[in-house]
């Protein structure tokens, strides 16, 4: 699934899609794996930007080459083209903006559309930033379609590894799989506020035994 | 056609753009995008509908279907009849004759622009596309995974409520639904039906997905077109037939659960509910649970909300709780599995609490459920076994389960609690059996171990104390099983942990029972305790051990020799000099030093005898002086790094002396005992001089201030003649953290002595005042307060304590010392940060801190007549410039908040000030005031009003006048003279 002109490499490789609205911070994260970073390639062409992030697994290496459809969310590209052959996917959201997460669902509607019974998992990025407005608790969808959910920090790297992770077990069918050596991240940009996200990560646990509300409408208030 | 094909290729993750230049595919990409926004409709439709015909290619394929639905749906172009009608026809055909062999992701793309086609022009303008796409009997794979596709098509992007959708689309999707309502949805239903009969074997995946497609509508069809006699036993032989594939049984699972969730009145949901019971023989069995978890859930969750709303006393909520319990083994099974993908725990979970918290007197029967629910609860709060090793060693994955857990446990440990409380009985029989089967066996595993121990931890938060004090229930038989309890998997830290706390969870019982404290004892200094091997689980039972001797004190005599035995190697390990090599991480609070503590705290019980104090007080001060005294002779020949061995070593016999000396009181250790205060003394001067060899190795030197608070505490006013000199050690390379430390011990010793501290101070005051200047000065803060630095931050710490100092002087008889000859130098300097403060500072609560010093100030150095005063000048000075500034101008400027509380508390202080000011100054201060009032242009009647009030009693009405002058304040005038104010702004 390289992009034409990109090395490819004799280890598992897969194409991982990550969609999200706009400004969710899907580039930043992808960025911040420096390795991936440094050999990149921006592909004008297609209007996608391709980034190959290795991962050292108790099983051997394996690469993901993310497919950041950065800047062509609204209209102009290939869009929903780009997902064909995708085996993986990053849904990413801005917990400091409702209609992100309220544009979560559509995301995943248009990109099981093409990639049927993928793993998936479901990203709220932003978690350092204080001005929440999406709660830990009132993100219920990874339930309802059997994503896995993490809050994660672009910035921060805060659970940078944990999506890849989870997508990595998926899909190597074994759920003991684990990353033996830390990627090379560049240094975060902000701290965390680990007292703060463990009330939210609370939160998210408490949350898991709440009853799945029928739709979102108690997100608009 | 053959150059936009050869753009598609090229601009896509195909195998043909592998050999292009990125120039090249640029190109591609701009042609394709000027294919799409250029090209007419009609001729864009036409040239789509080619590369639909004649390409081979899926890539081509798909940028057709998607250009022409971006051209429906996004510029509403293609708007003439003649091109809608040959896309209808020429999709229509392609959807009938579709091959389920293609591509899913070209099937879904078609079937979208077909649900597009559907919303614009179902029924009005083209009422057949049901009836030309619903396969015909017996329906083929092909057509029937394309109808299907097309109906979640449907469902996706318009009937469905998981989606935002606006007022045009919600008015669409109505329109639809009516009309297929009225035409064809019995036909449909009929569909289905025959192709779950005619696929389910011959090709599951179609079959699976035309249930799918069902499942979707079951919420606004007419459910009795599923839920019949017909369909639904259908659907359960194919959810728990063993041939049926997983996707497939899932999607029948599905239609079953739809069935159950759809949305009725009460009482018709009962009849439904009953009818789906009575077509699947052993509907609620475990088998039936673990086959089809989602819909028993559904299931019983639905009869749980029926019993609520229709209660108990109606025959059809009756029926409902019923029906509920007998699905129960099911939904218990479903739990148990564990399968996170089947199962949504959370649910499960948030039915099961539902159903505990209807319960008020449990049944027999119920209580029966009850024990079920609670091995529920145990079976999902045990870890796996796989992360044993990690969770032993806790390395980064065991601490990352382990934080799992803790988060999983919260809600299920909400449960038990519930649980508890409508079944105590029931949940200590459970407790029983878990902890004689855990005794019973030597192949009993960590994991059963450790939730067995961890809810009968659980168990002691709920039960009150006075329960655990007398033993209720099983409790008198539980607790004394568990104190002579060795498990074989004891040496796992979580086992040994998770134990110690839950015993000392219910010590309020080895305190009311004698017999069991040796028990008890034993628990903690052998292997399971203070002598495990695992160090963090040693730490622990240290903790402990100092938390029971607290509790149980005069009880613990007769075995303080055995204590004091089985802790000597603990205790010489501790201040060991190679300790430092150990390479173990504690938390900050729990580092092996609470042994100290805890012996400390043992012979200081005052029931012990003097001659045994000594004795024991003797053995365990002299080995630490000399090894200090050791250790310093050898520092001062070879060097003192401050990270070395002999460093820490140092730090950890101080961390130990200090522990020891809070089982010790300053009544015991200088009233009744003196002969301890002696040893005390002594000890303290072995450690002064650690500090007077080594004043600047900060760690150490840190130690030491904390060992010295201790001292100030229980060698009270003796203490007196050593602070000098460690005083003027501490001064040594001192920075702001040290600086800030440093001030908190003398806050600390001023307050406790109060005057008999005046030498002390006077000796030292002039090197503390003169080390402030230089850090406090004006350009540590150049920076600005925003900066949120660690070094600003102890900058403003240290401020905060230099001011309580000040304070604290004023307040404790200690003013004098500010007017000696030696200190006298620094009076000015001081005089003027106190009035820049008390005026002006950020920090509202700094300025009550200065106002409150000068108000001590003024009545210590200040009397009725002028002649005495003690300082020359200041009564000017608090006349003219602190009256002004601080209780007029600070209090007018707009930053002044009267709604915050801090403020008002400073305003108290400053009306405080005043009244003192009159008290002592009279006229003087009052003329001088009131002519700043008049110049603040104050009516002239409400500044005699306050000249008035200020002679009176009441100072609430003093500052009437101030608020006025803040016209957008006047409402505060008013306040202040409501005869019920009491401080608060409404």
């Amino acid at each position: 699934m390289a992009l034409p002109n990109q090395q490819t490499v004799d280890y598992p490789s897969f194409k991982l899609v990550i969609v999200g609205d706009g400004g969710t911070g899907k580039t930043t994260f992808v960025k911040r794996h420096l390795t991936g970073e440094f050999e990149k390639k921006y592909e004008p062409t297609i209007g996608v930007e391709v980034h190959p992030l290795d991962f050292f697994t108790n099983c051997g290496k394996i690469r993901f080459y993310c497919w950041d459809t950065a800047g062509q969310e609204k209209f102009g590209g290939l869009r929903d083209g780009y997902y064909i052959h995708g085996q993986c996917a990053i849904i990413m959201f801005d917990v400091t903006s409702r209609l992100t997460y309220k544009n979560v669902p559509t995301w995943h509607r248009d990109l099981c559309r093409v990639c049927e019974n993928i793993p998936i998992v479901l990203c709220g990025n932003k978690v350092d930033v204080k001005n929440r407005q999406v709660k830990a608790k009132q993100v219920t969808f990874h339930r309802k379609k059997n994503l896995q959910y993490y809050e994660v920090s672009a910035k921060s790297n805060y659970n940078f590894e944990k999506p890849f992770l989870y997508l990595a077990r998926k899909l190597a069918g074994d759920g003991n799989l684990h990353f033996v050596e830390t990627p090379a991240l560049a240094p975060p940009d902000v701290t965390i506020d680990l007292a703060a996200q463990q009330q939210h990560e609370a939160e998210l646990a408490a949350a898991a035994a709440q009853p799945l509300p029928d739709d979102d409408d108690d997100l608009i208030e | 056609m053959d150059d936009l094909e050869q753009a598609i290729l090229l601009a896509s993750d195909s195998p043909a753009a592998a050999a292009a230049s990125p120039a090249v595919r640029a190109e591609a990409l701009a042609y394709c995008a000027r294919a799409r926004d250029e090209t007419p409709p009609s001729s864009l439709l036409h040239l789509c509908l080619y590369g639909l015909a004649s390409s081979p290619h899926a890539h081509v394929h798909f940028w057709c279907l998607q250009t022409i639905h971006d051209a429906l749906l996004l510029r509403r172009r293609l708007a003439l009849p003649d091109d809608l009608a040959l896309l209808r026809s020429s999709l229509l055909s392609l959807a009938v004759s579709s091959n389920a062999a293609s591509p899913p992701f070209l099937r879904n793309k078609l079937a979208q622009l077909l649900a597009l086609l559907v919303r614009f022009e179902y029924p009005h303008v083209y009422p057949s596309y049901f009836l030309d796409l619903i396969p015909p009997s017996p329906p083929l794979p092909g057509p029937t995974d394309m109808f299907a596709r097309v109906l979640v098509s449907l469902d996706d992007d318009l009937l469905s409520q998981d989606y935002p959708r606006n007022a045009e689309e919600a008015s669409d999707a109505g329109r639809v639904k009516d009309a297929m309502r009225a035409q064809c949805v019995p036909q449909i239903a009929r569909h289905w039906h025959e192709a779950a009969v005619s696929l389910r074997a011959a090709d599951p995946a179609v079959a699976a997905v035309a249930l799918d497609a069902a499942r979707r509508c079951i919420s606004w069809i007419d459910v009795s077109l599923v839920a019949n006699d017909v369909f639904v036993p259908l659907l359960f032989d194919i959810a728990l037939s063993p041939g049926s594939v997983a996707p497939l049984a899932a999607a029948a699972v599905g239609c079953l659960s739809a069935v159950a969730a759809k949305r009725m009145d009460a009482r018709a949901k009962v009849a439904l509910l009953r009818s789906l019971m009575s077509a699947q023989k052993g509907f609620g069995s475990p088998d039936s649970g673990l086959k089809m978890a989602h819909l028993v859930t559904a299931y019983a969750v639905e009869a749980l909300e029926c019993y609520r709303k229709l209660g108990s006393s109606d025959a059809d909520g009756a029926a409902a709780l019923e029906m509920l319990e007998e699905v129960l083994p099911a939904v218990f099974a479903a739990a148990e599995s564990g399968d996170d993908d089947e199962v949504d725990s959370g649910s499960v979970l948030e039915f099961l609490s539902g159903y505990v918290s209807t319960m008020k007197a449990p049944t027999e029967k119920q209580l029966g459920h009850l024990g079920q629910i609670l091995e529920v609860v145990r079976m999902q709060m045990s870890y796996d076994p796989v992360y044993r090793g990690h969770l032993d060693v806790l390395d980064k994955i065991g601490k990352e389960e382990e934080d799992l857990m803790a988060e999983q446990r919260k809600d299920l440990i909400a449960l038990f609690r519930s649980i508890c409380r409508v079944a105590p009985g029931t949940t200590q029989l459970f407790i029983r059996g878990l902890l004689v089967t855990a005794l019973s066996s030597a192949e009993v595993s960590v994991e059963d171990v450790e939730v067995a121990l961890t809810l009968f931890y659980r168990l002691g938060e709920i039960v009150g104390e006075e329960e655990i004090r007398t033993g209720a229930g099983l409790i008198r038989e539980l607790v004394p099983m568990l104190l002579s309890a060795r498990f074989s998997c004891h040496t796992h830290r979580l086992v040994a942990l998770v134990y110690l706390d839950t015993i000392s969870r219910y010590i309020k019982f080895m305190q009311e029972n004698d017999q069991y404290v040796p028990h008890l004892l034993t628990v903690f200094l052998d292997e399971r305790g203070i002598h495990h091997q695992n160090a963090h689980v040693s730490c622990h039972a240290g903790y402990l051990l100092m938390r029971a001797i607290r509790l149980l004190k005069a009880k613990l005599v007769p075995y303080l020799d055995t204590i004091l035995q089985s802790l000597q190697d603990a205790l010489v390990q501790f201040t060991a000099t190679d300790w430092a090599n150990k390479d173990i991480k504690f938390s900050s609070s729990e580092d092996g030093s609470q042994i100290f503590e805890a012996v400390g705290l043992l012979i200081g019980i005052e029931e012990v005898s003097p001659d045994k104090q000594v004795q024991c007080l003797t053995a365990l001060l002299n080995p630490l002086c000399q090894q200090i005294e050791s250790l310093v002779m050898d520092a001062k020949a070879q060097g003192l790094e401050e990270s070395s061995p002999r460093a820490i070593g140092l730090q950890q016999i101080i961390v130990a002396l200090t522990m020891i000396s809070k089982g010790f009181n300053e009544r015991l250790v200088m009233g009744s005992r003196p002969t301890l205060g002696v040893m005390f003394k002594k000890t303290l001067d072995v450690v002064l001089q650690v500090l007077i060899s080594f004043p600047n190795v900060k760690p150490l030197r840190s130690k030491i201030i904390s060992f010295l608070h201790r001292m100030v505490e229980i060698l009270g006013i003796s203490v007196l003649p050593c602070i000098p000199i460690a005083l003027r050690q501490l001064l040594v390379d001192n920075e702001a953290k040290d600086m800030s430390e440093f001030l908190y011990l003398i806050n600390q010793i001023i307050c406790k002595f109060k005057s008999s501290a005046n030498a002390l101070l006077e000796d030292v005051f002039p090197a503390i005042a003169s080390h402030l200047s230089v850090i406090l000065s004006h350009d540590a803060f150049s920076n600005g307060f925003a900066s949120n630095t660690e070094e600003m931050r102890e900058l403003q710490e240290l401020e905060k304590r230099f001011y309580a100092f000040l304070l604290h002087i004023a307040t404790h008889d200690l003013s004098t010392v500010l007017l000696t000859p030696s200190c006298r130098h620094y009076l000015e300097n001081i005089m003027q940060l106190l009035l820049i403060t008390s005026c002006s500072h950020k920090e509202i609560s700094h300025r009550k801190t200065c106002v409150q010093t000068f108000v001590n100030l003024i009545k210590d150095w200040c009397s009725s007549s002028e002649i005495e005063d003690k300082l020359p000048g200041f009564r000017v000075f608090m006349i003219e410039k602190f009256a002004t500034g601080c209780c007029l101008q600070s209090v007018l400027d707009k930053s002044f908040n009267f709604r915050d509380g801090i403020s008002i508390a400073l305003f108290g202080e400053i009306m405080m000030a005043q009244k003192v000011m009159y008290e002592r100054f009279g006229e003087n201060f009052v003329v001088n005031f009131v002519t700043k009032l008049r110049e603040a242009h104050c009516p002239p009647d409400l500044a005699e009003q306050y000249y008035q009030k200020l002679q009176g009693s009441c100072i609430i009405y003093v500052h009437k006048a101030l608020p006025f002058l803040r016209s957008e304040d006047v409402y505060c005038g008013n306040i202040f003279t409501e005869p019920g104010y009491r401080g608060k702004v409404p």
